[in-house]
Order: structure tokens, then sequence, then C-alpha cells
């Protein structure tokens, strides 16, 4: 009988103890995936995101990336970055905080945005009615606007709908007048998150609605740099023509997230991924290591029959191997249908985008999770191996035999 | 690691000040210094300008200086720093550092690196303001407010967004709500406790599942003798009520031994004197009302087994 049978044997000897050893690594190991799955998940979901708007940098106004700073005389700066021959195209973002008012509700804030024209199709996708662009005409003389699904879900709006909001103006009191909106169409915005509420317009209205005609501030610029540039090359183009203002490619903005708001996740994946393995090492040697003890007798047997120490060794590797193993590939699914219960808690925090989510599956992941875990079972067998392969023989049989 | 001791590491995850914000202030390769008179700030640079000490040392502003942003910039006290709330650095005033602070830690900023100063607020008033605008010298940007009622919080809230349209204002407490930051951080370590009890649980049991089949020939020889099920079910339940008692003790001084370990590590990691870990008296009762009942359960549940075989199966080699 080889040694894999002989442990198959031992397994299913004792059948409730297997189950619940199994079910214990299991659930300690899906723990353990999620935290892998935890590690590099915000980044991963925050770089598919930048990279599906298909813009691959961003031009703020100053270092202090993300807070917010206004980029002024945005259209002079988009124009000359526009002519770079390393860009193929500038895409200028206007946003301001406003207020809905609707008659006998409290207001409701949005987010007021305007873009370059011809833009609109990479920032949201269009779910009903018609977008914006110069052609538009809405059947008032009121500005056209397209709203995000929330928004519109919420305040049961449609095309066709009037919308009047008023720019909020921070620290200052304002008595900025309201603008009446026709909603022309409803959109899924690429960066909704389920808490956060969106109008977007045309740069007139947009003005119009801060009652500053005259101001060319942006949030931010978007670039797309030619399919043989790379970012970098068109950052530094950037940087070079424009030095008052700032170029991140988005490698390096999720390189600068890494650094500072998403190190908690980085360091408590960390902290959570090493106690698991811990953990596990502890449990799994502590279970084969009794059971051994229990068989010292058994052992000696078949050591006095012949059975050669790297047989009995190789018995309890395998041993180990089917506990760690069962439950480890068990854990991979029972951690996946953790992750999106974790995931669902975690993304209740405000302002979280509806496509952004904090366990996010690599392949590269399984493949480490599978790998410590068969670390750890390897390591949790060498004591009780030892055990088994040192123990007297004739002593223990003699002991066995007395007790 | 015992299972209390696991599950209070998890419970302490779970429930003490981890604090974080995502949005944390970013300092980057201007050096932004963040200048705090109270409540009023603004973003600045600052430069060592050690050249001029004596020749202005006495008519020059004071400033403190963050204990972060003296070692970034290599500045003493004693030293004159210029400061200019722009990055070519016009309108630049010096002032002579006469002081060192550590910034009061904030959860929100914890991974943020603290360069700050404090200054008089009329040479804050100075520094920042826009000659364009006449109202720059009359401009903060925050206020704090001490209630004489701290529940009327809520009113006054409402009572200043009526009169000044454009002010918000917020309460310091808790706000309560569901996606508040802290809270949802509480709930993802309260699920990450309870996976791992489940685990635990599962170890456990099948852990006193294999003692109990240990000691299978000694209760098969005390139910020969004549001693009822029931006496030997009470000796069980006091035997792991004892074990569990003495885990969940040593669980507790495991996690209060680590959470030194833990604050050091990351008030070293992130150069602050943030508390991330705190082992408190509602949490070690917490722990313990957790692993307590669960020691002695899977003792039982584990021994019942046992019980229920015949006297001869249990006797029988």
């Amino acid at each position: 009988m080889t040694s894999r049978a002989l442990a198959w044997r031992t397994v299913t000897a004792e059948r409730p103890r297997a189950v619940l050893a199994v079910v214990g690594v299991m659930v300690i190991g899906a723990l353990l995936f999620d935290m892998l799955l935890l590690s590099r998940g915000l980044l991963v979901s925050l770089r598919q995101m930048l990279d599906t708007a298909g813009y691959d940098v961003r031009i703020v106004a100053s270092d202090g990336f993300p807070i917010r700073s206004a980029i002024p005389h945005a259209s002079a700066v988009a124009d000359e970055v526009a002519r770079l021959p390393e860009v193929r195209e500038v895409t200028i973002v206007r946003t301001d905080r406003a207020v809905v008012q609707i008659p006998g509700r409290r207001p409701v804030e949005v987010a007021l945005v305007s873009l370059t024209e011809g833009a609109e199709r990479r920032v949201w996708r269009l779910a009903a009615g018609r977008d914006l662009g110069s052609d538009v005409r809405t059947n008032s003389a009121s500005p056209p606007a397209v709203i995000n699904r929330g928004l519109a879900e919420a305040l049961a709006l449609g095309p066709g709908s009037t919308l009047r909001l008023r720019v909020i103006v921070s620290g200052a009191a304002s008595a900025v007048p309201a603008t009446t909106f026709e909603v022309v169409g409803v959109a899924d915005f690429e960066f909704d998150s389920a808490d956060e509420y969106a109008v977007a317009t045309t740069f007139d209205a947009f003005r119009r609605a801060r009652a500053s005609t005259a101001s060319d501030d942006a949030d931010v610029i978007l670039v797309s740099s030619k399919p043989d540039v790379e970012s970098s090359a068109t950052v530094a183009a950037i940087e070079r023509r424009r030095p008052d203002v700032r170029a991140y490619s988005n490698a390096q903005l999720v390189a600068r997230f890494d650094e500072n708001g998403f190190a908690y996740f980085r360091q408590i994946s960390f902290v959570l991924s090493s106690i698991t393995l811990g953990f596990a090492f502890l449990l799994v040697g502590t279970l084969l290591t009794v059971s051994v003890n229990q068989r010292l007798g058994q052992v000696a047997a078949l050591r006095a029959l012949g059975l050669p120490r790297r047989r009995i060794a190789s018995m309890l590797a395998w041993e180990s191997a089917f506990l760690v193993g069962v439950g480890g590939l068990l854990s991979l699914p029972a951690g996946w249908a953790l992750a999106r219960q974790l995931d669902g808690i975690l993304r209740q925090m405000p302002n979280i985008p509806d496509r952004m989510h904090f366990f996010v599956f690599e392949p590269g992941i399984a493949a480490w999770h599978l790998g410590l875990l068969a670390a750890t079972g390897i390591a949790a067998a060498v004591y009780p191996v030892w055990i088994a392969t040192r123990l007297p023989i004739a002593a223990t049989l003699r002991l066995e035999t007395i007790s | 690691m015992g299972p209390a001791a696991r599950m209070l590491v998890f419970v302490i995850l779970a429930l003490v000040t981890v604090r974080l914000n995502a949005d944390t202030p970013d300092t980057v390769r201007r050096d932004p210094v963040r200048l705090k008179p109270d409540t009023t700030y603004a973003p600045a640079r600052l430069q060592a300008d050690a050249t001029n000490v004596k020749a202005d040392a006495t008519h020059v502003p004071e400033i403190l200086l963050s204990r972060q942003l003296m070692d970034q910039a290599r500045v003493h006290v004693g030293d004159v720093v210029t400061l200019a709330t722009d990055a070519d650095g016009s309108h630049a005033t010096r002032f002579r550092v006469v002081g060192t602070y550590e910034p009061v830690p904030d959860p929100r900023k914890f991974s943020a690196r603290r360069l700050e100063a404090h200054l008089h607020l009329p040479d804050l008033i100075a520094l920042t303001l826009d000659p364009k605008n006449p109202e720059s010298s009359d401009q903060v940007s925050a206020l704090n407010l001490s209630l004489l009622n701290p529940r009327d919080a809520g009113a006054l809230t409402a009572a200043l967004a009526r009169r000044l349209p454009g002010m918000g204002a917020q309460s310091t407490s808790q706000s309560g709500r569901r996606d508040d930051p802290f809270a949802v951080l509480e709930r993802f370590h309260e699920a990450i406790a309870l996976v791992t009890v489940t685990g635990s649980t599962a170890f456990l049991l099948a852990l006193m599942v294999m003692r109990a089949e240990e000691r299978r020939e000694i209760i098969g020889i005390l139910r020969l003798m004549g001693i009822p099920s029931r006496s030997i079910l009470v000796e069980v339940l006091l035997e792991g009520l004892l074990i569990a008692v003495a885990g969940a003790i040593f669980g507790i001084l495991v996690a209060v031994a680590a959470q030194g370990l833990v604050n050091r590590f990351f008030q070293w990691r992130y150069d602050t004197t943030l508390v991330f870990v705190r082992v408190t008296r509602s949490i070690a009762w917490k722990a313990v009302g957790f692993a307590v009942p669960l020691g002695v359960v899977a003792g039982l549940a584990a021994s019942w087994t046992l019980l229920r075989r015949s006297v001869i199966s249990l006797v029988r080699r």
C-alpha cells in the first residue's frame, strides 16, 4: 500500500474530524484569499476605471492632487497641449457643486459637469434620450442637460423634464440665481457612485449657471496619447511645454493613491494574511500532532514491520496535503462568495464609484493563495513527521502494550 | 494562539480606533505647508534661510513648525525660514522658528505627512492677503463652535443653512450615519471577526473530537463503574469552562501585549502618534463572552457523541 493510500485511509477513518479540519482550512483559506484580493483590489479596480475611460494622462493645477485646485485659462492650456505631437485628444472637465431645487422638497446636491464637446461618449453611456452636442435643441429656451440614472430615478425625471438648479459658491454667502435646464438624456456615468447625482451640460450653460461667463477654469484636463506614444513621454512633453501645471499618467496616479489613500487596505491585508497563515499553520500542525500522538503505537508497529521512515514521513505529508489541499480548493469559491459580501460592506463608504471594487480577482492571486496554503501545509507537517520518524520502536510498542 | 486570542485580536481590529480616510491630503514635490492658527489655513511654501539669522532675528515674526516639517526641511529652533503662498516664492515672508510641536493625531490624515506650521493670526493674514480681494483679510476657512447644549447641533446646522446660504456646519461628534467611513470599517472588521470565529470553531471542534476520542476508554471504564453519564458530562462541562476561561484570559494578555507592537509598528510606518489599536475593557469582556461559551459548547458537543455510545463500544479495543 502506498503512503498516499495509507494517508487516505487514516483521514477517512475519522470522518467527522477530517470534515471539521477541512471546514476550518476552508474558512481560514477563504479569509486568506480575500486578504490577497484586498491587497491590490482597489488599485487594480482604479487602474481599470482610468484605462477604460480612454485617457492615459491627466493634467491638474498643482501637485496637491487629488485636492481640488482649478486650472486657470484651461482652454489655452488645452489648445497648447493638443498641438503636441504626442497627443491625440484633449478633453476639458469642469465641475461644480449645485443644488437641485424642487418646490416642497429638500434640495438635492448634485455635481454639475461640463466636458469638451465630443468627449461625452467616453465619460457616460446614454441610457435614454439624446446626448449633448452643438446640434441638440431643447423644446424650451432652457439649456440642455444629461443626468445620471440615480438622479433620474430619485426625482422621477426623464427626457423632456425640467430641472432647476443653483450652483453652490463655497465659503461665501451667494445670491447666484437658479438656472432651469431641460433634461435631454439619462446616462450611466463612468465614475457614478450610488450616493452621488450628476448633471452634465454644455460649457455655455455651465458658465451661465455659475453666473461667470468670463471664467475659464477647469478641474482637470484629460489627455489621450497617440497609439505609439508612451504615457510617460506625453507627461514629459506636457510638463516641458506648460511647467505651471502637473501631468500624471494613469500609472503615476495609481502609484500615488497606493502611497496614500489605499495604504490602509494594503497594511490591513498584510497583517491579516500573516495572522491567517500563522493561524492555519498552528491549527493544522496541532491537528496532525495530536493525531500522530494518538497513533504512536500504530506508527511504531508499521516501522517494526519494516516500513522505512521515508514512507512514514510521506504518509503524514499526504495527510496534511489532503486536509489543506481539499480545504484550500474549497476556499476559492468560499472566499469569492465572502469577498462579495465584504466588498458590499466596504462599498457603503460615501463617494465610491459603482465600478470600483475593493476585492478584485487576478489569476496570479489564486496561484499565490494555493502556494501559500501548500507551504503552510508542508510546514505544519514538519513537527509531526519529526515525532513519527524519531520515535523509539521497542519502547513505544512496550508502552502501548502495558497501557 | 488560542481561539480566544484570535477572536480578541479581530474584535480589537473591529472595534477600536483604526481610522482612515481615502482622501487624505498629500504632500508632493513642491512641499505645500499647512498653516494652522486654530482654524484658518492656507497652503504655502517653506524655504530655510539660515544665512540671515543674525541680521533680522529681532524683527522677524515667530513661527512654530511641526516635528515632521522640522525633520524634512532640516530646520532647527532659532533658524529663519521663508514662507510663501505661491510656487514662485513671490510675496514671501520670513519667520523665526521659535519651537516645534507634534500635530494632533487625526485619523483622517494618518497616512499624510503632517507638514504644518503655526503662526500668529495677524502674521497669517498678512501672508495670505490678496490685494485684489479686499475681503481676504477677513476670511477664514472654518470656525470652531462650542455649543451650550451639544444636542442642539442639528438645529444649529439647519439654522445656519437657512441664514447663511453656501455655508455648511458639521458636528464633530459621531454622525451615526450608516455610510460614515468609520462605521463602515467597523462593520468590515466585525465581519472578518465573525469569519475568523467560524474557522476557529471548526478547528476547535476537530480538536475536541480528537480529545474526546482519546478519552474514550476512560469514559467507558467510568461508566462501567456506575458513574452516571450526567456526572461525566458535568465534569466535562467544568473542565471545558476552566480551559475556556484560561484561554480567554491568555488571549486577552496576548492582545494587550500585541497592541503595543501593532501601535509601534504603525506609528513608525506613518510617523504619527495616532493610536491604532486599543484593548478596552468592553472589548475584553466581549471576547470573553464569545470565547467561553464557545469553548464549553464545543467540549460538550464532542463528549456528547461518546456518552451516547454503548459502554461496550467504548471499552472495546
